[in-house]
Order: structure tokens, then sequence, then C-alpha cells
């Protein structure tokens, strides 16, 4: 039974929770490869995970990442969306983090939602910003606006910022549809960038769901609930309030799964549904599935 | 405490439009933008920057400075009378925007400052950095200013984190990190600290606040007494302060001279009060207000200034007893030598002038006369503006400015 309180472990326990090492069939009778998924959260640090239970009662921001990594092996931080990465802070928070855990870090808005004539030296600061998370940095997460089409201007500016983020690992997340395309698909796998796979409602106009790989080293899912509803009120606590059933999770493992595992040699899978805690109840339910699907075993 | 009983971890935003009477005025007319800009009132050889832009800043220019100077400095700055009235209404519009996400905030006057304690309305609204870009987005959108927004657990984090971004941008500090974040900052940055001790802290070396920091309670109070308490736990960034809406009551009316040059000329001192009385005194009767404090703030032209203010149990709003109330305070404030630079009354314990009538109604005597000579005077002000009459105690140069040069604030 997996727990999906912080205080018990999801996944396969041991060492690295919220892993699975899924193993993937060889082909021809060669012997099947293994590809490590690590399920995790976009952000960490939500009070209301302490009144929904995920967190202990009473439980500070500061002992909120501890606590995290008894459940989960990678995180993703929203706050570096809001403002600049700054080097100093993240310095002081790897080394109180757990040593298993890894880290995607959003791309400042600066440079996705309000681009500005300055986003070069927005660019050089956040690469400083994010240094000390060093090797434990798994994907720098651009994400882009629903207004972000693929017009000449845009396409332009996507290159010249994947041109400036260049040897870091780069995961790209487009929200509108006009992106789904074969031709920006191979042009992210010559650059080695990670489309990211999203799971949000079956709305007009977004990007679809896809088991797309363009990155070898990495494949990057992020599910973002399907509140069809709540997507367009502007209300952050409606738009990602929803609860995956374990069959819509089983289903999406039948669908995009196993696409994945077998073109990456890694892949994470992250739950943006913050509100009450589902994200952290929804990832140990996925971690569940897989290793179930693994017969499992690791 | 109960048991049970949890304190949650405090989040406050604070919001802060720099140089906010420069921003509202680029609001109003966007010629006014990318050039240097002075705010300050036009009549009066000793007016003073009231507000500026940052490429005047950038000059030399501060606040305060006579704009005599500010105009040498910065040559072909526009200059422009300040508009409190619109700055407060900018305020009200900027305040309606945070009234949609906390009940607690606290405002300053028409400065463009914020602060809004979100502390438990994550169910609602989500985290508060998402709170915090939300209303700096709609801000930017409807009102067309782009403010500050930094998060922190008390006032003080927020309000040290503002100025280290300074004219635009976020800070966020995450709960837990307050004394990392403050350690390596100048104590300059600490708010509500005196010159003073700020020459004190230089004195001891203690130029950061992590050096603050290392420094127990019993250390600090040998040199800073009974503030050794407060540096201690500032420099921890320790601040229990709660974010209060103004109480009722606190309102004030405010009118302020600058003297064309220092003075110390009693006649003429008096004479100005007189003619900020009339000013407030009208203002009152116009909203059917007494008031029940009157307060004289002396700015000298050595920097220095002094508050004294004198209490009636009854209110009014009688330019007589206001008259003499003023006085009164302006003999305790004014004990210096040092010539003038400005005089600032404030009228404050407001309250409204009550309707109920007395049951053994006073002889009338003298007080009917004046009301109706206030009265009437009210009505000649009204149709053709302040200077128009007043009484002969008035300094005719200031009885004559019009409303732009007097900072009147409610």
């Amino acid at each position: 039974m997996q727990s999906s309180t912080a205080s018990g472990n999801s996944g396969n326990g041991g060492s690295c929770p919220g892993r699975v090492d899924l193993v993937c069939p060889g082909s021809g009778g060669e012997p099947g490869r293994i590809c490590p998924v690590y399920v995790g959260t976009c952000g960490y640090s939500y009070t209301e995970w302490v009144d929904s239970g995920f967190y202990p009662p009473g439980t500070g921001s500061k002992a909120m990442l501890g606590l995290y990594g008894r459940c989960f092996s990678v995180v993703e931080f929203n706050y570096t969306w809001y403002q600049m990465a700054r080097a100093e802070a993240l310095a002081r928070m790897v080394e109180n983090a757990p040593a298993h855990l890894l880290f995607a870090a959003k791309l400042t808005r600066t440079m996705t939602h309000e681009r500005d004539d300055n986003w070069r030296q927005q660019l050089a600061l956040y690469r400083q910003g994010i240094e000390p998370l060093g090797k434990r940095l798994v994907a720098v997460l651009l994400q882009l606006p629903p207004d972000f089409d693929r017009s000449i201007t845009h396409r332009n500016y996507l290159a010249a910022l994947l041109d400036g983020l260049e040897e870091l690992p780069v995961a790209v997340e487009f929200r509108h549809h006009s992106w789904a395309v074969d031709s920006v698909f191979a042009e992210l796998e010559r650059r080695r960038v990670t489309l990211v796979a999203v799971d949000a409602p079956p709305l007009p106009g977004l990007f679809p769901p896809l088991d797309v790989v363009t990155n070898p080293a990495l494949f990057y899912g992020r599910f973002h609930g399907r509140n069809r509803e709540g997507w367009q009120s502007g209300n952050i606590q409606k738009k990602f309030n929803y609860d995956y059933s374990t069959e819509e999770l089983r289903a999406w493992c039948d669908s995009f799964l196993a696409a994945m595992t077998g073109r990456a040699d890694r892949g994470i899978l992250l739950f943006n549904n913050h509100v009450r805690a589902q994200a952290p109840r929804n990832g140990a339910r996925l971690a569940a599935l897989l290793a179930e699907r693994n017969g499992g075993g690791r | 405490m109960g048991q049970g009983f949890r304190v949650r971890e405090r989040a406050v935003l604070h919001f802060n439009v720099a140089d906010f009477a420069v921003a509202v005025e680029r609001v109003t007319d966007s010629r006014l933008c990318h050039r240097p800009l002075l705010i300050a009132p036009l009549q009066g050889g000793r007016a003073v920057v009231y507000d500026m832009s940052e490429e005047a800043y950038r000059e030399g220019v501060r606040k305060g400075m006579p704009l005599r100077e500010a105009t040498r400095i910065c040559r072909g700055v526009a200059v422009l009378p300040p508009r409190v009235d619109l700055y407060r209404r900018a305020m009200q519009a900027f305040l309606k925007e945070l009234q949609g996400y906390s009940p607690l905030i606290e405002c300053g006057q028409a400065d463009g400052h914020f602060f809004a304690d979100v502390t438990g309305t994550h169910r609602l609204y989500g985290p508060a950095p998402d709170i915090g870009w939300r209303v700096r987005r709609h801000v930017r959108t409807s009102l067309g200013i782009n403010p500050i927004w930094t998060l922190g657990t008390s006032k003080l984090v927020a309000k040290v984190a503002s100025r280290l971004v300074k004219p635009v941008g976020e800070y966020i500090v995450t709960p837990g990190e307050e004394e990392a974040f403050l350690a390596p900052l100048p104590v300059t940055v600490l708010p509500g600290l005196t010159g003073r001790e700020l020459v004190r802290l230089a004195d001891f070396r203690l130029t950061t606040i992590g050096a603050l920091a290392g420094l127990s309670r019993h250390q600090l109070m040998v040199p800073f007494g009974s503030r050794g308490d407060y540096l201690h736990d500032i420099s921890r960034g320790i601040d229990d302060t709660l974010v209060s809406r103004p109480a009722a009551g606190t309102e004030v009316i405010e009118y302020e001279h600058i003297f064309a040059d220092d003075s110390n000329d009693q006649r003429e001192v008096e004479g100005v009060v007189a003619t900020l009385v009339s000013r407030a005194g009208r203002s009152l009767r116009g909203r059917q207000q007494v008031a029940r404090r009157v307060g004289i703030w002396l700015r000298y032209s050595d920097g220095g200034h002094v508050v004294r203010q004198t209490a009636c149990r009854i209110g009014t709003a009688g330019d007589f007893l206001l008259h003499k109330m003023a006085l009164a305070a302006l003999q305790r404030a004014w004990t210096r030598r040092t010539r003038l630079r400005g005089c600032r009354l404030v009228c404050d314990r407001l309250q409204r002038r009550s309707p109920q009538l007395l049951l053994f109604p006073k002889p009338e005597g003298p007080e009917l006369g004046r009301r109706r000579v206030l009265a009437a005077m009210d009505t000649l002000r009204c149709r053709f503006g302040h200077g128009v009459i007043g009484v002969g105690r008035q300094y005719p140069s200031a009885a004559g400015e019009g409303d732009a040069d007097s900072l009147a604030g409610h």
C-alpha cells in the first residue's frame, strides 16, 4: 500500500522514493534495458498541503523539502518562474535538500510570459542563479504561454532562447496547438531539447497530448489536471483542482508510457494539480501503478 | 497558548510603486515618460521637491530638496505641481485591486505603499507568490503602473526586500530564510533606524545586518539603551507588527507652508499658522467634522523638526478655537532660535459634528456672530477661492496660495 503523506514513502521505497526503474523489453531476443522514471510534483512548498494532511500538522516551509524527499526523488521549482533564480538562496536550499532529490527549474516569466528586450541579460542572470543546482539539475523547463503561437517572430525568439540555453538540459512545454508539427519536433530533436508531454483538459487550441520523444536523454511529462471549467476561470485554485483516478492514470500509462520509455534513457513525470494536495497523492498513485506494471519489483 | 493552537507562518506581500506621484502623472500624460520629472509646488521661492523620477534621482535630486537646487542639478527637467487628490484616487484604485485578495491591507496616504497579509488565503486564491504576481499584472494592465512586489513572513522582511529591487522587480524571501537573507545586507536598508543610530552603528563598524545580529541583547543595550531590543530583533528578521487597516478616527487633515525664505519672525510664523488654521477649519466644516487635537510640525533650516500638539475634550471646527489650540502647540514647539523652513498644521482625532441640540441652550453671545462670519467667509471662498478673504492676522502670501502647494491629507 502506497502512502500519500510526507511521513511515508511512495514508489518502491528504498533510497529513491518515487523512482521506478521500468524494464523496457528488448527487441529480437536482446535483454531489456532499464529506464528510470522519477515521479514528483510541480512545487513542494504549499501551506495547503499541511491543511490537506500531506505534511504533518504545524510543518513550516523550511522543513517541507526534507519531508517531500521522503516521498519523491524529483521536484520542479515553481518560484523560479515568479522571480529570477538567486544563486545564494538556491545554494542554501540544495545544501539542506535530501541527497537523492533531483531538480527541474522553470525559466523565469520575464523570458517566457512577459518577454522583454533585455531577455539576454535575464538569461545570463538565470544561468548564474541556477548554478548551485549543478548535476542535480535534470531540466530547465521553458513553459510558453497560450498566446505564444508558431509565428515567425516567436520561432526566431525561441531559437535564440534555446541557443542561449545551450549546454543546459532543456525541456519545452508548448500551450499553443500550432507547435504540434513534425518540423518543430525535428528541430527539437536536432538540438536535443525535450518536448514536454502535457496532460491538460481537452480544450480547443491547446497543445495536444503526444508521446513524441525529441531527446533520447530525457522524457518529461506534466499533469495539469483535466478541469475544463476551471482552466479558463483565471483562478489558480480552480484551474488546478483535479484528482486523477487510478483508471485515468492507468489509461495514460497504456497510451503514452511504452513509447516514451522505449525511446529515452530516463523520464520525469510531474503533477501540477497542487490544490488540496492532489498532486502528491496522484504522484504516489502513479508511482504505485508504475511499480505494479514492473511486476512489483524495481 | 491553548492546546492545539498553532501559529501559522505569515505571508505578507508588500507593493511599492517607486516614485508614485511621477508614475501617476506619467499615466495621465505619456509624453512625460522617459524624461526627468519633478513634482513640486510651483509657487513659493522655497518650494521643495515632493517627488522625482528615477532619471532625476540619478542626477542627484532628492525628496525635500529645494526646487531651485533641484532644477539647477537636473537641467531641462519638467516640473509639475503635486495633485494629491489624483494620487489618492490612484491609491484607492490600487487598494480596490488588492481587496480582492485580502481583507488585511495597510496603505500609506498617497505614497504607493501597501502591505497585504495573505496568510491563510491560499485555499481561495492560491500560493502567495501567485497573488503578488497577479496583483502586479492587473495593476499594470488596469492602472498602467508597475509596482515592485515582495513577499516575506513579516512587514520588515518584505520592506527590506523591496529596497533591494527598486525601481522594478520582485523578491520572495522564503520562510525560515530571513536571517540568512538579511545577514549580508548593509544596516542602512533596515527601516526605522534614526540618523543617530546609523552613525553609532558606523562608529562600532557594524556595517552589515549580520554583524549586528552577532551581538546579544545585553551587548546592544550598552550603546543603544532600550532600542537595543528592537535592533536585536530586526537584525534577525523578527517582526511581529501586524498589517493593520487604519482604524476609524486615524484620518487627519493637514496643511503645510514652506517659507519663501527661512524665517524666525514671530509675526510671520503666527500669520502662517492662522492661514493654515483657516484652511483646516474650512475643510472640517465642509466635511461636517470636528477635530479634537491640533498639532504643529515645525521644520528648521538645519533639518531638525519638532512636533507638539494640543487637545480639547469637545471637538471644534471653528477657526477661533482651532487657532487658539494651534498657537498653544506652536508655543510649545518653537523653542529654538534657528530659522524655520516650513510649518505644518495637523488636525486629527476627527469625529462627526453632532447634530444633537443642547437641551438647555447657552445664550449665544459672540459665538453666534463668529459662526455667521465663518459661514459667510466659507460661502465667499467656495465661490471665489480661498485667498479672496481672510482675517487680519493671516499671513498675506500664505493666504493667497492656491491649493496646489497645500498638501492636504485626509
